[in-house]
């Protein structure tokens, strides 16, 4: 019994851990379209900008305390949220509809952020200390619930119902959807899209800053924390379904749970061999993930 | 044992559902050797829908479709891959023009000849005398002679479709589907494709959607009118045109409103 | 026309021969060992350049994994030649991993003809077995780089994770080339043998990619890469020939991936990595994608940049110049430095001629 409660826990923090590090993408690449290469990096930046805020709290009050935390997951959002916007003005803007250029050209823009977290945080990792309200965890019998997993559950769940609610009840989300759905419409129907792109493209950057918080508090970070999770998240909205905001959340949690099943029996980087193995081969029969958007195009993209 | 049959394509109670949407239902249409057969209708009545079921872009619910070749045995087009579909004499046009933009015209025509489709032929293919008088031959009659060399993507609009209708003939199909030719076509260009599908007609039969009526006046033999994945009526082109119902949800005003369901 | 584009056509033949003739001198000019040995890998950097160039820029499909091809070549390669400096015995990391005896499938490595079969089996049946899967179901587009993508961290994990058997991290080190050590003025002749082998197979996988390009089977790579499905509608069965020319260059990288060995004496799983992948793609954008020379050239060329910029004062600032060289290729110069040289420079002139004209 307490195994499977715990290997539930367990898979649904995994889970959560890649959701939300792929639900930035799967706004970027599953609404957009642009495959965004530098997504780890703003992951990264975000875990940095953590350790940045405690090291100013250490500076001014002696001590980082618990407080820094809470300050720091909205200062990674506005953070990497300007640097998406950025990035949108500068680079992402030429490339809509040129899917495999996106993918090139900001894998370029990862390789100039990693250079730059290395040349400001030097290339040793970084410790991020929890705040005391994640230390321990709770107990209940034979199991123990880490505060820190459960944060993750938290705010995994926060940032989902932001993104829905922000989608589908608010003037801007219903923008959005049209400017994604149809460019030349919308703009017809005067919805300023440039702007609608750039603030997207910026949401989702500001969203794999907040995951990025949550990494930090996981491990050391250094500056090629993000592409532990770049093929993650990617295979996560493939294997939900591009576009598709629950397909994401299932696709997580599958990959969540089956990576937890599989480490079971085997040792860590087999169990992420055969998972990938297995989404593979998923994909062997739905190519175009769980749920699928009918297109009648002949050739797309 | 060939039989010699009057149809060349029978397509027997074809349906397609989109997700719950019926694209088609119940469709029985023949087509006839050698004519030029016209789909009409409205926008949404199934036009593309049903030359995607005979080239098997996509999948019916339900029904089969069979093809009576000239002097073979008939085939059963429903469940094939599309590519052996084209190798069975079968070629289609496509609404947008598709041809391969980066190669010439003249590579164009080679890569659409019939046979030599395997990988390990294509690598030690040569172009033989007679395939290349053929392609000229082709281009002569589309009035693309001239520009062997160009490529492809620098063709004007009309130029295009032209060369799409040639790639399609080279292949010496007994059947060609065409999806809106004359898009994008002027009146002159316009009638230039009647003249050519007329020529062209002698060779094989041909199945056309389209929506300008002078084009239809002017070559077709027969034609069905397809309304919300119906077959309205089926007939010559004076039938179509004096047909009650026909103008009503097509020609005549009433049908905007039903185009909207 | 035609003439120009025969003259167009030799150009880029030319400019090879020219490399090559360079390059044969270089051994007998360069001032040290690892400079020959350097431009030794720059040749293997070249051929996989060519093999990612004909998936990549002739079909479109854009793969993230090369990696995995070229490493298993590298694997391939190194453990013969380990093995052979061993006497057959068993490795460091085997004996570290606690291993009694040589694994089955170490052992056909015992025998040069049989481990050079490998080197070019192994990557092509993957491949193929692969391919076979991918291409049916029609996954193309960047789900494909994605998926490529993903298995090049799987094979890179797997290849972690069994260290007993692969050497781990560390990867297998500690060996000479096929025709013995390169090292030091004494080995000089093992090392111009060895710099020749490679140059002669670059040489011929030139000539075949050429010849391939340039048949009808070439014409169709491109007819795929601009309309997939019109080549469906042609009568081609598109994923036969994708599978074809995505195993073809599985196993020319795989063979880069073996000379590498050569000149580089180890080989490591950060050769399979999908930051290695994804800069051998660098290679073939930089250079210019869809022709084969761009292909050569742009692996010398970001090589040699890396070589001169890497070590040193500019180490630091040499991954924000080839992130940014990157960036600037896919947004601006579509044709690489080949398309600068056979578009954009003509259209810069006409257009200057033509304000002259104007004034």
């Amino acid at each position: 019994m307490a195994d499977i409660v715990n290997t539930l826990f367990n898979g649904l923090s995994l889970g959560s851990i890649y959701l939300l590090v792929a639900l930035g993408l799967s706004i970027t690449f599953g609404l957009m379209g642009v495959i965004n290469m530098a997504h780890g990096e703003f992951i990264m930046i975000g875990a940095y900008m953590t350790y940045v805020m405690q090291q100013i709290f250490v500076s001014i009050f002696g001590k980082s305390g618990s407080l820094y935390y809470i300050v720091a997951i909205p200062f990674a959002f506005l953070v990497t949220f300007l640097l998406g916007c950025i990035l949108e003005k500068t680079l992402i803007t030429r490339l809509y509809g040129r899917k495999v250029d996106s993918l090139l050209a900001t894998w370029g823009i990862s390789l100039i952020l990693q250079q730059a977290a290395r040349s400001i945080f030097g290339s040793q990792g970084v410790n991020v200390t929890a705040p005391d309200f994640l230390k321990n965890g709770i107990k209940l019998g034979p199991c123990t619930f880490a505060y820190n997993r459960i944060f993750i559950i938290i705010m995994v769940i926060i940032c989902l119902a932001a993104v829905w609610l922000l989608m589908n009840k608010t003037p801007f989300g219903a923008q959005m959807r049209a400017t994604m759905q149809n460019r030349s419409m919308a703009q017809c129907m005067g919805i300023n899209s440039k702007r609608v792109d750039c603030i997207t493209f910026a949401l989702g950057s500001g969203l794999a800053g907040v995951a990025g918080c949550s990494i930090a508090l996981l491990g050391s970070v250094d500056s090629t924390v993000g592409q532990n999770y770049i093929v993650y998240s990617f295979m996560t909205v493939v294997l939900g379904g591009v576009g598709n905001l629950l397909g994401t959340v299932i696709g997580a949690m599958i990959i969540g749970f089956s990576s937890i099943i599989v480490e079971a029996y085997q040792s860590a980087s087999i169990a992420r061999a055969i998972v990938l193995l297995i989404i593979i081969v998923f994909l062997q029969f739905k190519p175009k993930g769980l749920f699928v958007i009918r297109s009648r195009s002949l050739d797309e993209e | 044992m060939a039989e010699k049959k009057e149809n060349v394509l029978e397509i027997k109670h074809i349906s397609v559902i989109f997700d719950g949407f019926k694209a088609l239902t119940e469709v029985d249409i023949n087509v006839k050797r050698h004519t030029i057969h016209f789909f009409i209708g409205p926008n949404g009545a199934g036009k593309t829908t049903l030359l995607d079921i005979i080239c098997a872009k996509t999948k019916p619910t339900l029904g089969t479709v069979h093809f009576y070749p000239e002097n073979r045995n008939k085939i059963r087009l429903t469940g094939m891959k599309e590519y052996k579909i084209a190798n069975e004499g079968i070629g289609r046009k496509f609404q947008v023009p598709s041809v391969f933009v980066e190669l010439t015209v003249k590579e164009n025509m080679i890569l659409s000849l019939k046979g030599h489709k395997g990988v390990w032929e294509s690598i030690f293919y040569k172009l033989s005398r007679e395939e290349e008088e053929h392609i000229m031959e082709v281009l002569k009659k589309v009035g693309l002679e001239e520009r062997t060399d160009i490529l492809a993507g620098s063709l004007a609009h009309g130029e295009k479709q032209w060369l799409e209708i040639a790639m399609q003939l080279v292949q010496k199909p007994e059947i060609i589907m065409l999806d809106e030719p004359a898009a994008g076509m002027g009146k002159p260009e316009t009638f230039r494709t009647g003249e050519l599908l007329k020529e062209i007609k002698k060779e094989c039969t041909i199945i056309v959607v389209e929506h300008d009526m002078d084009f239809v006046k002017q070559i077709a033999d027969t034609v069905t009118v397809l309304h919300e994945g119906k077959v309205l009526m089926e007939g010559n082109v004076t039938e179509a045109l004096a047909d009650k119902t026909v103008q009503a949800v097509y020609l005549g005003r009433g049908g905007e409103r039903n185009a909207d369901n | 026309m035609k003439l120009k584009e025969k003259l167009k056509g030799r150009g880029k033949h030319i400019c090879f021969l020219v490399i090559v003739v360079i390059l044969a001198f270089c051994p007998f000019l360069a001032s040290s060992t690892s400079m020959v040995q350097f431009f030794g890998k720059c040749i293997c950097y070249a051929i996989v350049a060519i093999a990612l160039d004909l998936i990549w820029g002739y079909t479109g499909m854009l793969s993230l994994g090369h990696g995995i091809y070229f490493g298993l070549g590298g694997y391939a390669m190194a453990m013969y030649l380990r093995l052979r400096d061993n006497g057959g015995s068993l490795t460091d990391f085997m004996q570290t991993g606690g291993l009694k005896e040589l694994p089955f499938f170490w052992k056909p490595f015992l025998h040069m003809p049989l481990a050079l079969i490998l080197v070019m089996l192994v990557p092509g049946v993957l491949a193929a077995v692969l391919g076979f899967f991918v291409f049916h179901s029609r996954i193309k587009g960047v789900y494909f780089s994605i998926i490529t993508q993903a298995l090049t961290w799987a094979a890179y994990s797997l290849f972690i994770a069994n260290s007993k058997y692969t050497g781990g991290n560390n990867g297998i080190t500690d060996f000479t080339s096929v025709f013995g050590s390169t090292r030091g003025t004494a080995n000089r002749g093992n090392l111009m043998a060895m710099f020749f082998t490679a140059l002669l197979v670059l040489v011929l996988i030139y000539i075949l990619a050429s010849f391939l390009v340039k048949s009808k089977f070439g014409k169709l790579l491109i007819a795929i890469r601009d309309g997939e499905n019109r080549t469906y509608f042609s009568g081609y069965c598109v994923n036969n020939y994708k599978n074809f020319i995505y195993t073809l260059s599985a196993v020319l990288t795989a063979i880069g991936g073996a000379l590498f060995v050569n000149f580089n004496g180890s080989i490591t799983p950060s050769q399979m990595t999908i930051s290695y992948s994804i800069t051998m793609v660098i290679w073939v954008a930089v250079g210019g994608r869809g022709t084969i020379i761009g292909a050569v050239i742009g692996a010398f060329f970001i090589n040699m940049c890396e070589y001169n910029l890497s070590s040193g004062a500019l180490a630091d600032i040499w991954q924000y110049i080839i992130g940014a060289i990157f960036c600037i290729t896919i947004l601006f110069f579509k044709g690489g430095i080949v398309g600068i040289v056979t578009e954009q420079i003509p259209a810069w002139i006409r257009r200057f001629g033509r304000k002259k004209e104007v004034v």
